[in-house]
């Protein structure tokens, strides 16, 4: 039998000065060593060495990875996990948004998360959420918001899909908003319905940046809700079906499903209902290491009587989720309809690629959603994903309006 | 430990391990024997006491990361086995004995396997905590008589699966010889399940708090159940012993003073490549293996198992990926080119014909090339298999016989007569390819024995097994052998066109003393097999004992 005492292990966070001191021990350790009896058999020999190892005994030490990995997962797995990054910004266009935010556990499972985040445009958005995640035995689960975000330059471009990006303008909102949002699986599964209700407080006010302020180039006249400030009473409710392995990350199943939201304006005068449908269907094939993946969604609003939606709550379209090609909230008007197609591509289990195509229109008139007129663009992308989430996603898109890079930290359907 | 003093720990452990390297070169220098007395030793001494040995979980993401991002890509030593005797098998251990291959083993003993004790009462179950291990869904309970076992389930969509695999590959690795979980196969009716009063659950907010009906519940509602409301399980004993972890695939344990050889360098662990590719075991990681303290021959030892054989076949706690068993859950190669081809470029696994039976799933036996298996994950010790080691490992999945295997997977009890049938099979085709692809990938002569009238017999294991045909030509090199030294003296050489060679005259007859031969077989088909086995004999007073072979890549 051949041994050979384990280095390895002993040598685990050993320092190089240590190493010096070594090489002056080797000698005398070796010379006592030496006076022992050679062994005369192969038991003798191997008890010998596990002899000589009893006298070095010490506990396994984690090395440095082992540690640092032990941390990783216990931010990932949320187990003891307080503070985290939060990246989502303010509004659409904020550009890079960086955060924190900081979890306590209020019971098992209950927790509050108070974050907060600042991006390069100077976007803020503070909020504390309370999750309950298992209701009802496991059927639903609600979150209770509360929070103020400011959105300092968000782009205008005019309503219609006809607009230019040389028009561009902006304006500044500043919001409190607090909302509680339901989510029921009755059968634990597949059927989705998600009541919500939802109190909010716009206040329009001068865009910053370089691009001039909207009160400059239009008024109330033109663009409908400018300078309003309007106090908002949203109830919504949605029903759908989803059998997707996980909103985040997937590559089969599918999620239907139509929201209809209503906007009650505290002085009646900009109050309005918005009903969504969407559909995402995923297709798996060659063994799922490609998925053609599709999305709809169309989005339609109505006025409440007399009252005028305003211009900054219409559906917008452009942006690292919907239009790619195109810079976020480029299109804007009452209706919107967005159709995107992907071909996906399993490199790993850890990365993705996909060539995408997106078209989608928005419109003053619910009759006017078609196909024709439509803004497209393409693009490819790389997605790193884990099972469930697509922690990061990288797209070149190409639109009428040049080439745009998406960087995002979610799933883009 | 202080720092000072664990450097200085580090320091004395290290001279001492350098010395006990330097004693072994002085060996040489003293001409110390190549080979002792009582060689082959049959069992690998455990002589000190390792009852201070600590529990040292393993950190999972680590063992994930390093082994998809670091080991992968880490070329085998090359080295051979160190675990083994001078007539290169594996001696019982605390970490494995010698069953099948080695011994006879029946039909009754695999279906029996590692089994000692009564079944578990199912009567009732009394739930103390979760499951410490594994994927399946699952928990800890005592049964009727008290006794403590952790249950198991299967997918909602395959039952039978993933109980019958625990319970057959628990058969199977069994008889290749490792320590195994008693498991048994069980019901559990949810009418029948209590509580133990002190029984929590670790919840997200870090803390536990008591298991409750609606933790059972969510485990419940993600498994297969019965017709009559009961559930089947798979139960496993709790092993006896404090329990000290999972043991790592490289390395040693630095608080048990018998663990001397790298367990990468362990012969019956990097073997686990081979009987993993036989049984699909995909999941083959540090997590799915337990230390424990054991009593043996009146003194404590750390006992090496292998917790979590579940993963076998098609399913583990539910069907598997498509690429599992084909990919490691990252390999940079087959990555990059599904990415630059656009996925055109297609890989084994998107073209096989599955035989659909919900309760075996993706196994089959056909398209199945043991060189090209991968687990999830590799382990050093996956990577460090030499052609040798495989070929200790084929010899012992070809020790199972069609009837041993049948009566391994009739332990499964399942419900059709056709998936058993079919797992059978499958089994028995993947056997012959393993023989196939790792008998007759080095040379295949085993068994060499010298007789008392100088002629040296021995077989060729691949044409044994039908794996290889052909006219082959062996040949012996014979040479005097100084066991004090080293040194040889040749003879001369003969050879054979069959597996008994005469040899040449003026072998030393004198007890004590040593010859050397060679064996090369030489065949057009196998140019590998003219790499010879180095066989020595010492002579004995009633004829040639064999004493040292080495069968090299």
């Amino acid at each position: 039998m051949e041994l050979v005492y384990d280095v390895s292990g002993s040598m685990r966070g050993l320092r190089l000065s240590s190493l010096f001191t070594l090489v002056a021990l080797t000698g005398s350790a070796g010379v006592a060593l030496a006076q022992q009896p050679e062994p005369t058999t192969r038991q003798a020999a191997i008890e010998q060495a596990q002899a000589q190892k009893l006298e070095v005994l010490h506990p396994y030490i984690p090395s440095r990875g082992e540690r640092l990995a032990a941390r990783v997962d216990e931010i990932l797995t949320n187990q003891g996990r307080h503070l985290h990054p939060f990246l989502e910004s303010a509004y659409s266009g904020g550009s890079f948004a960086l955060g924190a935010g900081y979890i306590q556990h209020v019971s098992s499972y209950n927790f509050v998360d108070v974050r907060g985040s600042y991006s390069l445009s100077n976007y803020k958005r503070v909020e504390a959420e309370f999750v309950a995640p298992r209701l009802f035995h496991r059927r639903g689960e609600l979150s209770l918001l509360g929070g103020w975000r400011d959105a300092t330059q968000v782009g205008f471009y005019g309503l219609g899909i006809d607009t230019s990006k040389e028009d561009r303008a902006s304006y500044r909102f500043k919001r409190p908003y607090a909302s509680a949002l339901l989510t029921l699986w009755p059968a634990r599964r597949y059927l989705v319905l998600r009541p919500g209700v939802e109190w909010t407080q716009w206040s329009q006010e001068p865009g910053l940046g370089r691009f001039p302020s909207v009160e400059t180039v239009y008024t109330p006249a033109t663009l409908p809700g400018l300078g309003a400030d309007p106090t908002y009473m949203h109830t919504q409710a949605t029903v759908g079906l989803d059998w997707r392995t996980s909103p985040g990350y997937s590559r089969r199943g599918g999620y239907y499903g139509i929201a209809a939201h209503d906007y009650n304006d505290r002085d009646k005068a900009f109050g309005f209902q918005q009903v969504d449908y969407e559909l995402i269907q995923h297709v798996p094939l060659l063994r799922e290491a490609w998925a053609l993946s599709f999305h709809v969604l169309a989005r339609t609003t109505t006025d409440k009587g007399r009252q005028v939606m305003p211009f900054f709550m219409f559906p917008t379209l452009g942006g690292s989720s919907t239009l790619r090609g195109y810079t976020s909230l480029r299109f804007r008007d009452r209706n919107s309809l967005l159709l995107q197609g992907e071909w996906r591509i399993m490199a790993s289990r850890y990365l993705d690629s996909a060539v995408f195509y997106d078209a989608g229109k928005v419109t003053a008139r619910r009759s006017d959603l078609d196909l024709n007129g439509m803004k497209h663009d393409y693009g490819f992308g790389v997605r790193f994903h884990g099972p469930f989430s697509t922690p990061l996603r990288i797209e070149l898109a190409r639109g009428s309006d040049g080439l745009i890079l998406v960087a995002a930290t979610s799933a883009v359907f | 430990m202080p720092t000072s003093s664990f450097v200085r720990s580090r320091v004395r452990a290290l001279a001492l391990v350098a010395a006990t390297l330097g004693v072994f070169a002085a060996g040489v220098e003293t001409q110390a024997p190549r080979f002792y007395d009582d060689d082959p030793i049959a069992r690998e001494p455990e002589s000190q006491d390792a009852s201070k040995a600590e529990p040292s979980p393993i950190q999972q993401l680590y063992e994930q990361v390093y082994g998809l991002f670091i080991t992968s890509d880490v070329k085998p030593s090359g080295t051979r086995a160190k675990n083994i005797n001078t007539i290169d098998e594996v001696p019982d251990s605390s970490w494995f004995t010698n069953r099948i291959g080695t011994t006879t083993v029946t039909a009754d003993e695999i279906a029996r396997g590692p089994i000692v004790g009564p079944p578990p009462d199912p009567s009732t179950w009394v739930v103390i905590r979760e499951k410490t291990s594994g994927a399946h869904p699952g928990f800890t309970a005592r049964d009727g008589r008290g006794e403590t076992w952790f249950l198991e389930f299967d997918p909602p969509y395959y039952p039978e699966g993933a109980t019958a695999a625990v319970e057959i590959a628990t058969k199977i690795f069994w008889a290749l010889g490792y320590n195994q979980v008693e498991s048994y196969l069980t019901t559990l009716d949810p009418k029948r399940l209590q509580f133990d009063p002190k029984a929590t659950l670790p919840r997200p907010s870090g803390a536990r708090t008591p298991f409750t009906m609606d933790d059972i519940n969510q485990i419940l509602e993600r498994v297969a159940r019965n017709k009559d409301g009961t559930y089947r399980v798979v139960a496993g004993r709790l092993i006896p012993g404090k329990i000290l972890g999972n043991f790592r695939y490289s390395g040693t344990r630095p608080d048990d003073p018998n663990d001397l050889v790298p367990h990468e360098h362990r012969r019956e662990l990097r073997a686990l490549r081979v009987f993993g590719a036989w049984t699909n075991l995909t999941d083959w990681k540090a997590a799915n293996t337990l230390d424990a303290l054991a009593t043996s021959n009146g003194r404590t030892v750390v006992k090496h198992y292998l917790q979590d054989v579940g993963s076998t076949f098609g399913l583990n706690n539910d069907l598997h990926e498509w690429d599992l068993s084909y990919e490691h859950f990252y390999q940079t190669g087959t990555m990059w080119k599904r990415f630059f081809s656009f996925g055109f470029a297609l890989s084994p696994w998107q073209t096989i014909d599955y035989v659909e039976y919900p309760a075996i799933g993706k196994f089959e036996g056909d398209r199945f090339d043991p060189r090209t298996w991968r687990p999830q994950i590799p382990m050093q010790a996956y990577v460090e298999l030499r052609d040798d080691d495989a070929f200790w490992a084929a010899r012992r999945v070809l020790a199972f016989t069609d009837d041993l295997i049948r009566a391994a997977v009739h332990t499964g009890e399942f419900s059709d007569p056709l998936a058993e049938k079919y797992l059978a099979d499958t089994l028995i085709k993947r056997r012959q390819k393993i023989a196939s692809a790792y008998l007759t990938a080095i040379n295949p002569v085993v068994s060499p024995r010298l007789d008392t009238n100088s002629r040296l017999t021995f077989e060729n294991s691949a044409i044994a097994a039908g794996v290889a045909s052909g006219a082959v030509t062996y040949r012996a090199a014979w040479a005097l052998f100084d066991n004090a030294t080293g040194q040889t003296r040749p003879l001369s050489e003969t050879q054979s066109t069959t597996t008994t060679i005469d040899a040449p005259s003026g072998l030393p007859t004198a007890a004590g003393t040593f010859i050397e031969v060679s064996i090369s077989a030489d065949t057009p088909a196998y140019p590998t097999w003219k790499q010879p086995i180095r066989t020595h004999f010492r002579r004995q007073n009633d004829g040639w004992k064999l004493v040292g072979l080495e069968r090299r890549p």
